[in-house]
């Protein structure tokens, strides 16, 4: 295949129509079986069935088609499976019948108490983190957007919590918290006799939770935001400096405009993946104090695999997934309007 | 399931030469009987000794590949397997609430006809302890004195299950702290008793007296403790007081039985209500006296976080003076490699609630794990996984299994005059195991379980109050065991 993408490229440099295979050149152009012609792939010289096969119209379809396998085995057909399943009765850890139901699970999840409550904790854990994430991240962009020493090693450390896995970032904080032996309550302990119990309350164990997940992102968000800072001219600086504007309106008027889509993006990036935070508060907190940090994700974790209420879980996994296509229909909403912006 | 038949065509003929003047046997096979196992030492004995020791006494070469699963993922990885339909395990150690879960879903053998039709697995059965052969065995669940008034077999009743290592709590203490003249002194002093040094001081030892050795050993750092000072904060008890899998559940019960109240009992289904029995005013009691001593407990008590594993770390750390526990975890206390108290540490029975009589009811909630058969089995790997229940329910197997920090259910071994001195917990743990009752065993055990544990994690945290909390749970379960049709 090497030497014959070399002999395209050449073809294409010094003749200039369309290149061609040497086989495909070789082959009448009402020829083949797929045409019509007279001539089957075994009749070709030098081809027959491989030539067949690696024709440049086929060539393209076989390149994607393990893919295209992949996620239907792996991603689609367990997706529309559980969208069939969402509407019968079956557990998994029964061996009765399926009963057709249709509905029915989605009514029970839109008006079970549990799931609302599960959603709004969701929605106030991917607030606050959202927030401190774009603030920390905004930070640390105008801090590395500056040239300073050993700024490239800073920034190498900086990014190291996202390579991390999210089992190793929820241990971690999780020991950090650890009232006894924690490094939190260790530090306190020199300032004051009492221990520092900090996911004892609700409101502790939600920000200790946003404290961990925002560690872990903020990096992202300021790469996303450096990007942008490093985009503005110097030119514009420049002449506002000449205009002697002030710093606040030389940040409004010339950085701003210029990260703002770049912040929208981050916004909604990692909205939609704070919404499926499971990995941090299950290890942290597994929901606890009580079910104070139960999100949307674990609730549906243990609706499927501990309490076997499949077909209630995939109707709830269903809706979860509508409310992650809108998220992510913004995303996309925003991206081609940066795009557009770009041009 | 790999089981292979080899030589059965070749053989015959020599197998005829060799008949009538050997014992072996007409068909013998490579067998493999994959077992899923919780990642801890009782199940890696298993695992070794086997390989050191099981011949099959039908002449197969057996295999056993344990599929070591860490615990805190046991449960979802067995319920994957099963569930998903791909037949992997022959026989499975599992917990013995989910014994309803996994009959109902067709995957644990029915071993009733096969235990009656032979002599020696009928005789392990009667050897038993009741306790163990109910909650182990036995589903729908049969109670302990079910078990015993009708010996074996048991009208009306499946057997599933075999105890690979039945468990029970007991008390680990500091023996250099409960032993000291100065402390015993103080406490003396402070509370008017004595405080527990020896095995038989421990045997009298009831909730008040737990409560006052932890108002007694709380000290800060730099106050005077035993024969030294404390180099931390210290705190005198702990027991389990944890949000997940049954972390607090186990212990509460204890609290709820021994004060005489009830959980659901699920019995006596559809009669028995669950609203009115779980919320009663007994059961309230049970519940404020459990929390009423978590203040004394090292501060992580508060975050509902302190379930098994970390009160053994505490005490292995030397932040304890003495904890409740199970006894599946006593071998890490007593290895120097993992623990700052492995030469000061004594075992005795767990506290309990004193009887107007004088008497200490101990009643707690039976810990351990059996292990089944799945149904999906030939019947030559049944016979096979059978000879394996035997070998390891042998009392030479068992008894070298208690030497190596396990225990034993069999009544026979347990009263060998040699048991209590294998290990040091030993006598604890036979005191403790006629007092053990379960959990319920119904398919639905792990919404109870889990709506269970987050009431009584808003308890833990200070959330709510003992009634709320129970007040949550008797609705919560009466409505869904109604919806199951387990209550009319």
């Amino acid at each position: 295949m090497a030497a014959a993408d070399a002999a395209t490229a050449d073809d294409a440099k010094d003749i200039g129509p369309p290149a061609r295979l040497p086989e495909e050149s070789a082959r009448p152009e009402n020829g083949g079986p797929e045409n019509g012609g007279p001539e089957n792939g075994r009749g070709e010289s030098g081809g027959g069935f491989l030539a067949w096969m690696l024709a440049p119209e086929r060539r393209g379809p076989l390149l994607v088609a393990p893919a295209v396998g992949i996620l239907f085995v792996m991603n689609i057909f367990p997706l529309l499976w559980s969208f069939g399943l969402s509407f019968f009765n079956f557990r998994a850890n029964r061996q009765d019948v399926p009963d057709f139901v249709g509905l029915r699970f989605y009514e029970r999840v839109l008006t079970d108490d549990k799931v609302w409550e599960r959603f709004q904790t969701t929605a106030l854990i991917v607030g606050s983190s959202v927030i401190l994430q774009l603030i920390v991240g905004f930070c640390l962009a105008l801090l590395f957007a500056k040239i300073f020493p050993l700024r490239r090693i800073l920034l190498m450390l900086v990014l190291t919590p996202m390579m991390l896995s999210f089992v190793s970032v929820g241990v971690f904080f999780k020991l950090y918290y650890e009232p006894t032996f924690g490094l939190v309550s260790w530090v306190l302990n020199s300032f004051t006799d009492e221990s520092f119990v900090l996911l004892a309350t609700p409101a502790g164990a939600i920000a200790g939770i946003v404290v961990a997940d925002a560690w872990m992102w903020s990096p992202f968000v300021m790469l996303l935001v450096l990007a942008g800072l490093v985009s503005v001219p110097r030119y514009l600086y420049e002449a506002a400096e000449i205009d002697r504007a002030s710093a606040w309106r030389r940040f409004w008027t010339i950085t701003f405009p210029y990260i703002k889509s770049l912040l929208l993006l981050a916004v909604l990036f990692r909205t939609i993946e704070t919404f499926k935070l499971f990995d941090i508060v299950y290890i942290i907190t597994e929901g606890g104090p009580g079910d104070a940090t139960e999100t949307i994700a674990v609730y549906l974790y243990r609706m499927a695999f501990q309490f076997f209420r499949t077909s209630q879980s995939s109707a709830l996994a269903y809706i979860v997934l509508f409310v992650v296509i809108v998220l992510t229909n913004l995303y996309l909403y925003a991206v081609n309007r940066r795009a557009q912006e770009m041009q | 399931m790999r089981t292979t038949t080899r030589g059965r065509t070749a053989g015959i003929s020599a197998l005829g030469l060799l008949a009538g003047l050997t014992a072996i046997p007409a068909s013998a096979a490579d067998i493999t009987i994959t077992m899923a196992a919780p990642d801890w030492p009782p199940t890696r004995f298993m695992k070794e000794h086997f390989d050191a020791t099981y011949q099959s006494p039908d002449g197969h070469k057996t295999t056993l590949d344990m599929d070591f699963i860490p615990w805190p993922s046991f449960y979802e990885r067995v319920a994957a397997s099963l569930t998903s339909g791909e037949q992997k395990y022959q026989m499975i150690v599992t917990d013995s609430q989910w014994l309803g879960s996994f009959v109902e879903g067709g995957y644990y053998k029915d071993l009733t006809d096969l235990i009656k039709e032979d002599p020696e697995l009928t005789a392990i059965m009667e050897d038993l302890h009741p306790v163990l052969v109910s909650a182990y065995s036995t589903y729908p669940h049969k109670t302990r004195e079910y078990v015993e008034e009708h010996g074996f077999p048991a009208p009306d009743t499946s057997y599933y299950g075999f105890p690979q290592f039945p468990d029970t709590y007991v008390t680990f203490y500091r023996e250099d702290l409960f032993c000291n003249e100065a402390e015993a002194t103080r406490f003396q002093e402070s509370f008017d008793k004595k405080l527990p040094c020896s095995y038989e001081d421990w045997q009298d030892v009831d909730w008040e007296t737990w409560q006052q050795i932890g108002e007694h050993f709380r000290r800060a750092k730099g106050e005077p403790l035993g024969d030294g000072t404390a180099d931390d904060e210290f705190y005198g008890i702990a027991y389990q007081a944890g949000k997940g899998y049954d972390f607090s559940t186990m212990a509460i019960n204890a609290f709820i039985w021994q004060k005489g109240g009830s959980i659901w009992d699920e019995t006596k289904e559809p009669e028995g209500q669950a609203e009115g029995v779980v919320n009663s005013e007994t059961n309230v009691e049970a519940l404020e006296q459990y929390l009423s001593m978590l203040p004394l407990m090292p501060p992580v008590a508060q975050t509902g976080q302190m379930d098994i594993f970390v009160v053994q770390d505490l005490f292995m750390q030397g932040k304890v003076a003495a904890m409740i526990d199970w006894v599946g975890l006593g071998e890490p206390v007593l290895d120097p490699a993992t623990s700052t108290v492995a030469d000061k540490s004594a075992f005795a029975v767990a506290p309990g609630t004193r009887k107007d009589d004088g008497s200490i009811d101990r009643t707690g909630n039976i810990g351990g794990q059996p292990f089944v058969l799945t149904t999906w089995n030939s019947d030559e790997v049944v016979k096979e996984a059978l000879n394996v229940v035997k070998w390891w329910l042998d009392p030479a197997t068992q008894k070298e299994f208690v030497a190596n920090g396990g225990q034993s259910g069999l009544k026979s071994v347990m009263a060998d005059p040699e048991y209590n001195d294998l290990r040091p917990w030993n006598r604890a743990h036979v005191e403790m195991l006629p007092w053990q009752r379960d959990v319920w065993h119904i398919p639905e055990f792990f919404e109870l379980l889990t709506q269970q544990q987050e009431e009584f994690d808003k308890a833990i945290t200070g959330q709510i109050g003992a009634q709320e909390a129970l007040d949550e749970v008797a609705e919560f379960q009466q409505e869904l065991l109604e919806d199951a049709g387990r209550i009319e």
